[in-house]
């Protein structure tokens, strides 16, 4: 890696060098994790079902993905003609893009990330909050009413989601006393998820709604709105919102991991830094395969039981867990 | 009304789902990969065919046509000889048309020879209208009772 390091910065500088190998690499990976996740979401739908899933394509079906990519990109780019051309056209590169900002915030071990924030987690909220712009653009840049209801559907459910996520974290920095996603790594002694259960649990809700994953898939709903924000989609655009839809999973269950199952820390991490990342993909990887598992049991829920569901419950407690973390911190560090 | 007994008893709900498809998950999967693995077809009941008897090494079918007249879709065309110097008649065609059967199997209970069974075949497929005709006889090949006459 520092060979091919030193050998790009001869050309490029050394802060040029750095850029383009990091992006280089973290893009080589995300395509990667999209085409290993699609593989892995239909083996646990496959295997929740009595069913065997892929198989045909490479041992167990492992290039099945492959193939449907070439597909996908051999497609033709159909733009439907009453679209409003360039939101229609940017927004599956708008979604695309800070998923992959999030991925580089990310603390992979040790002290390193591929880009240093002070206030990492700030940064990670605000660019996954992008998330929800890009899908109203796509659905009412489309000129289809299904996708003009599945965008509608996707902007009232960040009202919903939003806050207990932002409330859950917020408990996260109430005890590691910073923003910085390294230094809240290196103050789980004990991961957060045992000191703060009902917070992991609300943000694990949070992240899976956030990814438009069942039983939140409300916004693609296939069976009420045809695709819903990206009915108008075809070849590689549509395949831009699957890769992002895939890419937010992993990223956001990294964030998770970082936040509240103690990062890059495990068994011998410290002394081995080339650990780090397997723990911190292991972490993620779990986190991921639970929300596939969760796709596979539980039924799509109606928006507006979404909207009671966060509003009524998920806000309150959340709240309360703030509240009974911030006494309970107070009262530990009073004299 | 959200209770704390409701939340509890959604959240063991919740569980309870989870570990329901999470068993499933680590049993043996039930469905077959079709063209690589085939069912067990023992007790299928497919297209008829006529049996193979292990005395003579071949088929027993006299032309009695007692099939032809019980079937209710008229799938049948059988024709038949009597060789020289046997007693009983010997089929010489034995057409079944496969896309007006409903394997009632009502030739098989008249057969007075018993030589005709359900075949386990069960994934049979035709283009074309004509080559659903079975022809029974195919199987056998030269039939060594008929052998010296003119067909």
């Amino acid at each position: 890696m520092s060979a091919l390091h030193g050998l790009a910065a001869r050309f490029l500088g050394d802060f040029g060098a750095t850029l383009v190998l990091g992006a280089g690499f973290i893009l080589l990976y995300l395509t990667f994790n999209v085409l290993f996740l699609i593989w892995l979401e239909r083996k646990v739908s496959a295997h929740a079902q009595r069913r065997l899933g892929p198989m045909e394509v490479g041992p167990h079906g492992a290039l099945q993905t492959v193939a449907d990519m070439l597909k996908l990109l051999s497609k033709q780019l159909v733009t439907p003609l009453a679209t409003d051309t360039f939101t229609f056209l940017f927004a599956p590169i708008l979604i695309f893009i800070p998923t992959v900002c999030l991925a580089s915030l990310v603390p992979l071990g040790g002290a390193s990330a591929f880009a240093e924030m002070p206030n990492g987690l700030a940064v990670v909220v605000v660019l996954s909050g992008i998330t929800v712009i890009a899908i109203f653009m796509a659905g009412w840049s489309s000129n289809n009413k299904y996708a003009v209801l599945g965008g509608m559907r996707s902007v009232a459910q960040v009202v919903a989601y939003e806050i207990p996520v932002l409330l859950s974290a917020l408990a996260v920095v109430l005890i590691a006393q910073t923003l910085d996603l390294h230094a809240i790594v290196a103050g789980q002694r004990v991961p957060y998820v045992v000191v703060e259960p009902v917070a992991a649990l609300i943000f694990f809700i949070g992240i899976t709604a956030e990814t438009n994953r069942a039983p939140f898939d409300i916004p693609e709903a296939e069976s009420e709105l045809v695709g819903g924000f990206h009915t108008e989609y075809a070849g590689m655009r549509f395949a831009l919102f699957f890769f992002a839809e895939y890419t937010n999973m992993l990223v956001l269950g990294a964030v998770g991991a970082t936040l509240f199952l103690g990062g890059w820390r495990g068994p011998g991490a410290e002394a081995h830094p080339w650990l780090g990342p397997v723990y911190l993909l292991l972490k993620a990887y779990a986190v991921v395969f639970l929300m596939m598992w969760a796709r596979w049991t539980f039924p799509r829920l109606r928006f507006d039981q979404l909207m009671n569901f966060a509003w009524k419950l998920l806000i309150p407690v959340a709240l309360v867990n703030l509240v009974v973390t911030a006494a309970v911190l107070i009262a530990v560090q009073a004299p | 009304m959200i209770t704390p007994r409701s939340v509890l008893s959604g959240l063991k709900s919740l569980v309870v789902g989870l570990g329901v498809t999470g068993r499933h998950m680590v049993r043996p999967v039930v469905t077959l990969q079709y063209p690589h693995q085939r069912p067990d077809a023992t007790h299928w009941g497919g297209p008829i065919e006529l049996v193979t008897f292990p005395e003579t090494g071949t088929h027993d079918c006299i032309a009695c046509n007692a099939c032809a007249r019980i079937c209710p879709s008229d799938c049948f065309d059988i024709a038949g000889v009597r060789p020289p110097g046997l007693k009983k008649m010997r089929a010489t065609r034995f057409l079944l048309d496969f896309s007006t059967c409903s394997l009632c199997g009502l030739c098989i209970d008249v057969c007075p020879t018993d030589t005709l069974k359900y075949s386990e075949r069960y994934d049979d497929v035709a283009y074309r209208r004509d080559l659903t005709v079975n022809d029974l006889l195919a199987p056998f090949g030269d039939d060594p009772f008929l052998a010296g006459t003119q067909p």
